[in-house]
C-alpha cells in the first residue's frame, strides 16, 4: 500500500533524526563507570543543586501561573486578549536574556542594588530560581488558563444549591479537577527548568547545575563521556513530562463537555484580580525595559550617556552575518519543519493504519529530549557527516527539537475534521491530492499559521541544541548573547536580545494578522 | 441500464473479527431498499463494500450483471450520503456541487465553469435551496446540509445511491420533511437507492422492501407487509415486534399512501 511506503519513509527519517543520534549518545557511556560518575562529588553537587533549584522554582513558577491564570479566567476583568498577549511576551525571548535582565536589575551592579545598597547581587540559586520563573511561568499560565476556562460549570451550580462555601468548593470541586492536569504542567515545568542552562550560565555564578556542568564538559574539556551521562539524567524528568502529558491530554478532553464558567460580578474580587495581573505585567517588562535601556547606554553605571556602540561593536563582529543565519534558519525551520507536521500529521491522522500509531509515537519522541541532549547525540551521531558544520544541520536539529508540539497542533485540527471527506473523494473520482488541496488545508489554514510561528519563535531564540552544532560560520545570532556573556560585554548581549526579541515581536504580529485574515 | 445490484456470497472480517458472513441477495433497478438491524450488525461495512471502499475477503458483487468487485469506487457510477454529511466546509453549498463535477474523474472534464455552475444551480433547486447557494455549510441547518449533500451526489448522476444513516442526526420534523423529498428523487431520477436507518418507522414507510439484518447475516429481505405478516425467523419476529406501535403507526401510513 502506498499510503505505508510513505509511513515507512517517515519513520526511517524520525530514526535517522532523533533514535539513532540518542541512540549514539547512549552508546558513549559503554565504556563508561557510571557509578563513578555519578557518585563523583562536582556531578552529584550539580545533580542535587539542580533538584532544589528546580523545585522551587517549578513551586513559584506555577504558584504565579495560577493565581495569575485564576485572575484573568475567573473574574471579569477587561482586555482578556490583551492581558494574555503580554504575559506571553516573555515567550519570545532566550532564557538567557532573563538571567540578563535580572542581572541588570539586581546584580553586583543592579540598579536596585545601588539605590539599596545591596552588595553581592543575585547570583547563585535565588538568581536562577527568579530567572528561571520569568521564562517558565508564561508557558505554565497558558496550559493552566486553558484549564479553567474549559472548566465544566455545572458542578459549581450544584455546590451553590447545596450551600458550599468558596473553601470546601476549591477542595470538593476545582482541585480534583485540576489534579491531574496540574501534575502534568508541574512536570512540563520542572522539566523545562532543569534542562535549561541559559538562566544557570548567566546568573547562575559558582552554583553549577547539571546542563551547565555537561556544557563545561563538553564543549569545554570535550569529554562526550560524561556529558552523556548527564544527558540521560536530564531524559528522565522530560520522559515523565510527556508521557503524564498524554495522559492528561486524553482524560481532558473528556471534561471539556459542558457548561461554560459563569463568572459573577464581584467587585472586590475583580479589584485584587487587577492587582495581581498589574503587578505581574510590571515584573514581566522592567527587565525586558532594562535590558533595552541598557543597550543604548555608554556604560553601564558609570556612564549613562546614549550611545550606539555596542550596537555597532556587535555588528563588528559579525551580528548581521548572524541575524542572517537566523532569519535563514527561522523561516526554514518555519517552512520544511510545518509543510513536514503537516504531512506526518495526515499520515497518522487521516491516513490511518496499523504503522499510524507507530509513526505518531516516533512524531511526538522529541517532546521528552530536551536540547542540550538532542544537541549533544547529533554531535557524536552527525559529526563527519556532509552536513556537520553549516547551517543545514542546525535546521534539522531545529525541525527535530521544535516537532512535536505543531505536529501535535497539525494532528488535533486534522483529526477533527469529517472523516468521510477522503471517501467522498474516493467515490466522486476527486484524487486526494485534491482533497488535501481544496478542502483539509483550507479548514487548516490557522493552525499552520501557529505552527509556523511557533517553529520561526523558538529557532530564533533557542541557544540549547545549536550550541554544540555551530561555527563561526554558522552560527545563529541567539548565540551571540553567551559569547558577549563570556566577555562581560552585557551591553552588546542586551543588545542581541533586544534584535531577537523584535524578530519575534513582528512574527506575533504577523501572525495574530494573519489569524485575523484567515478567520 | 436497470441499475440493479447483486451481492454473492461477500464475507468480510477486520483482524479475526468475522462482519460479515456469506451476504448474497439482490437489489432491484429502481427500488428503495432499507437495511435494518442492530448497531454493530455490519451495516455500514456492507455499504462500504457495495461502494468499494473495502473489498471483500471473498464473494462477488455484480451491477447489471457486471463484475465489479475490483472496481474503483469512482467508476461504479454509484454515489453515497453520509450521517455527517461530509461536506467540504470551506467551500460553499453551490462551489460544494461545482467543485465535484469539475473535479471528477468519472465526468472526464464534460463540465466547464459555466456548465457545471448552471448544473450544481439546477441541483441545488431540486432540493429545495435555491436561497442557500452562497451559504457556507457552517450557516446552514442539518437538513440543508443533508440536502447540499444529496444535491452533490445527485449531480454526478450516479445509477444507485447508498445512504448510511443519513437522518439520525437531524430533528423529527426535518426528518419527515426530507423522507418525502428523498422519495420523490427516487422516484424522479429512477435510482436505486439502498437506505441504512435505525429508525424502523422510517424504513417502513419509505421502502418498497426491507432487508433485515443481524451479526453481518441478512435473516430476511422482503416487502414490509410480508415482514410484518410472516416474520422469517424469531429473530425478525422479535425485532420488528419489539416496535409494535411504530409497526401498527407506519401500517397505517403505507396503505393510506399505498
Ligand atoms: N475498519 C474497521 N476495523 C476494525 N473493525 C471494524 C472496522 N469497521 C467496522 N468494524 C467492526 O465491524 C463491526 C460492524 O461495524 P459496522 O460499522 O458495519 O456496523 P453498523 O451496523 O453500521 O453499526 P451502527 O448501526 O452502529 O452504525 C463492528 O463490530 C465494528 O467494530
Ligand atoms: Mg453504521
Amino acid at each position: 500500500m502506498k499510503s505505508n511506503h510513505l509511513k515507512i519513509l517517515l519513520c526511517l527519517l524520525w530514526l535517522f533524526m532523533i533514535v539513532l543520534p540518542l541512540l549514539r549518545m547512549l552508546s558513549t557511556m559503554a565504556g563508561l563507570n557510571l557509578f563513578e560518575v555519578m557518585t563523583a562529588r562536582k556531578f552529584s553537587r550539580a545533580f542535587w543543586q539542580s533538584l532544589n533549584v528546580s523545585s522551587v522554582a517549578t513551586f513559584i513558577s506555577v504558584s504565579v501561573a495560577g493565581v495569575l491564570s485564576w485572575a484573568v479566567a475567573r473574574t471579569n476583568v477587561k482586555h482578556k486578549q490583551l492581558i494574555s498577549t503580554l504575559i506571553i511576551v516573555p515567550m519570545l525571548i532566550p532564557s538567557i536574556s532573563h538571567g540578563m535582565g535580572l542581572i541588570i536589575i539586581f546584580g553586583a551592579n543592579g540598579v536596585v542594588s545601588k539605590i539599596f545598597g545591596l552588595t553581592g547581587g543575585i547570583y547563585g540559586f535565588w538568581g536562577i530560581v527568579f530567572g528561571s520563573v520569568m521564562y517558565s511561568f508564561p508557558v505554565a499560565y497558558l496550559m493552566l488558563y486553558d484549564i479553567l476556562r474549559y472548566e465544566d460549570g455545572t458542578p459549581y451550580e450544584a455546590a451553590e444549591v447545596i450551600g458550599l462555601g468558596a473553601i470546601d468548593r476549591f477542595f470538593a470541586i476545582t482541585l480534583p479537577y485540576l489534579r491531574k492536569p496540574l501534575i502534568s504542567v508541574i512536570f512540563a515545568t520542572f522539566t523545562m527548568i532543569i534542562t535549561d542552562y541559559g538562566v544557570p550560565l548567566m546568573i547562575g555564578g559558582k552554583y553549577i547545575t547539571l546542563p551547565v556542568m555537561m556544557y563545561q564538559d563538553v564543549i569545554g574539556m570535550l569529554d562526550f563521556g560524561k556529558g552523556s551521562a548527564i544527558g540521560v539524567v536530564l531524559l528522565i524528568p522530560a520522559a515523565v513530562a510527556c508521557v503524564l502529558d498524554m495522559v492528561s491530554r486524553d482524560s481532558n478532553r473528556l471534561s471539556f463537555v459542558g457548561k461554560p464558567h459563569a463568572i459573577k460580578d464581584n467587585h472586590a474580587r475583580d479589584l485584587v484580580a487587577k492587582v495581581i495581573i498589574f503587578a505581574v505585567i510590571v515584573a514581566i517588562f522592567v527587565p525586558i525595559v532594562a535590558f533595552s535601556v541598557i543597550a543604548f547606554i555608554k556604560k553601564y553605571p558609570v556612564n549613562m550617556a546614549m550611545s550606539f556602540a555596542h550596537a555597532a561593536r556587535a555588528f563588528e563582529i559579525g551580528a548581521l552575518k548572524y541575524l542572517a543565519n537566523s532569519l535563514i534558519i527561522a523561516v526554514a525551520v518555519s517552512l520544511l519543519g510545518t509543510a513536514l507536521a503537516l504531512f506526518n500529521a495526515y499520515m497518522t491522522a487521516r491516513a490511518k493504519t496499523k504503522l499510524s500509531y507507530f509513526l505518531h509515537l516516533m512524531s511526538i519522541v522529541s517532546l521528552a529530549v530536551p536540547g542540550i541532549v538532542l544537541g549533544l547525540s547529533y554531535v557524536m551521531f552527525f559529526k563527519g557527516s556532509m552536513i556537520y558544520g553549516g547551517l543545514v544541520i542546525l535546521l534539522v536539529v531545529n525541525i527535530t527539537h521544535f516537532f512535536a508540539s505543531p505536529y501535535l497542533m497539525a494532528y488535533n485540527t486534522f483529526s477533527k475534521l469529517n472523516e468521510n471527506l477522503e471517501s467522498v473523494g474516493l467515490i466522486m473520482g476527486i484524487s486526494r491530492l485534491s482533497v488535501v488541496r481544496d478542502v483539509i488545508l483550507p479548514q487548516s489554514k490557522q493552525t499552520i499559521v501557529k505552527m509556523m510561528s511557533y517553529f520561526f519563535i523558538n529557532s530564533m531564540m533557542t541557544i540549547s541544541a545549536v550550541s554544540f552544532l555551530s561555527n563561526t560560520f554558522n552560527k545563529p545570532l541567539s548565540l551571540m548573547i553567551p559569547q558577549f556573556e563570556g566577555q562581560m560585554q552585557i551591553e552588546c548581549a542586551a543588545f542581541v536580545s533586544l534584535v531577537i526579541l523584535g524578530a519575534n515581536v513582528m512574527m506575533k504580529i504577523l501572525e495574530d494578522f494573519s489569524l485575523k485574515l484567515t478567520r | 441500464m436497470i441499475n440493479k445490484l447483486a451481492i454473492e456470497n461477500v464475507s468480510k472480517s477486520f483482524g479475526n473479527v468475522a462482519v460479515l458472513h456469506d451476504v448474497s441477495f439482490v437489489v432491484r433497478g429502481g427500488e428503495f431498499l432499507s437495511v435494518l438491524g442492530p448497531s454493530g450488525c455490519g451495516k455500514t461495512t456492507l455499504l462500504r463494500i457495495l461502494i468499494g471502499l473495502e473489498t471483500p475477503d471473498s464473494g462477488k458483487i455484480f451491477k447489471d450483471d457486471a463484475d465489479i468487485t475490483t472496481l474503483p469506487a469512482s467508476m461504479r457510477k454509484m454515489g453515497m450520503v453520509f450521517q455527517n454529511y461530509a461536506l467540504f466546509e470551506n467551500m460553499t453549498a453551490l462551489r460544494n456541487v461545482e467543485y465535484a463535477l469539475l473535479k471528477s474523474s468519472a465526468l472526464k472534464n464534460s463540465y466547464n465553469r459555466a456548465t457545471a455552475r448552471e448544473k450544481a444551480e439546477e441541483m441545488l433547486e431540486i432540493v429545495g435551496l435555491e436561497k442557500f447557494f452562497d451559504s457556507k455549510p457552517s450557516q446552514l441547518s442539518g437538513g440543508q446540509q443533508q440536502r447540499v449533500a444529496i444535491a452533490r451526489t445527485l449531480a454526478l448522476n450516479p445509477d444507485i445511491i447508498l445512504f448510511d444513516e443519513p437522518m439520525s442526526a437531524l430533528d423529527v420534523d426535518m426528518r419527515l420533511s426530507l423522507r418525502a423529498e428523498i422519495k420523490e428523487l427516487a422516484k424522479k431520477f429512477r435510482t436505486t437507492m439502498i437506505y441504512i436507518t435505525h429508525d424502523q418507522e422510517e424504513a417502513f414507510a419509505m421502502s418498497d422492501r426491507i432487508a433485515i439484518m443481524n451479526a453481518g447475516k441478512i435473516h430476511q429481505i422482503d416487502t414490509p407487509h410480508n415482514i410484518i405478516e410472516s416474520p422469517a425467523d424469531e429473530f425478525v419476529e422479535n425485532f420488528v415486534i419489539k416496535n409494535i406501535n411504530i409497526k401498527i403507526n407506519s401500517l397505517i401510513h403505507f396503505q393510506r399512501k399505498s
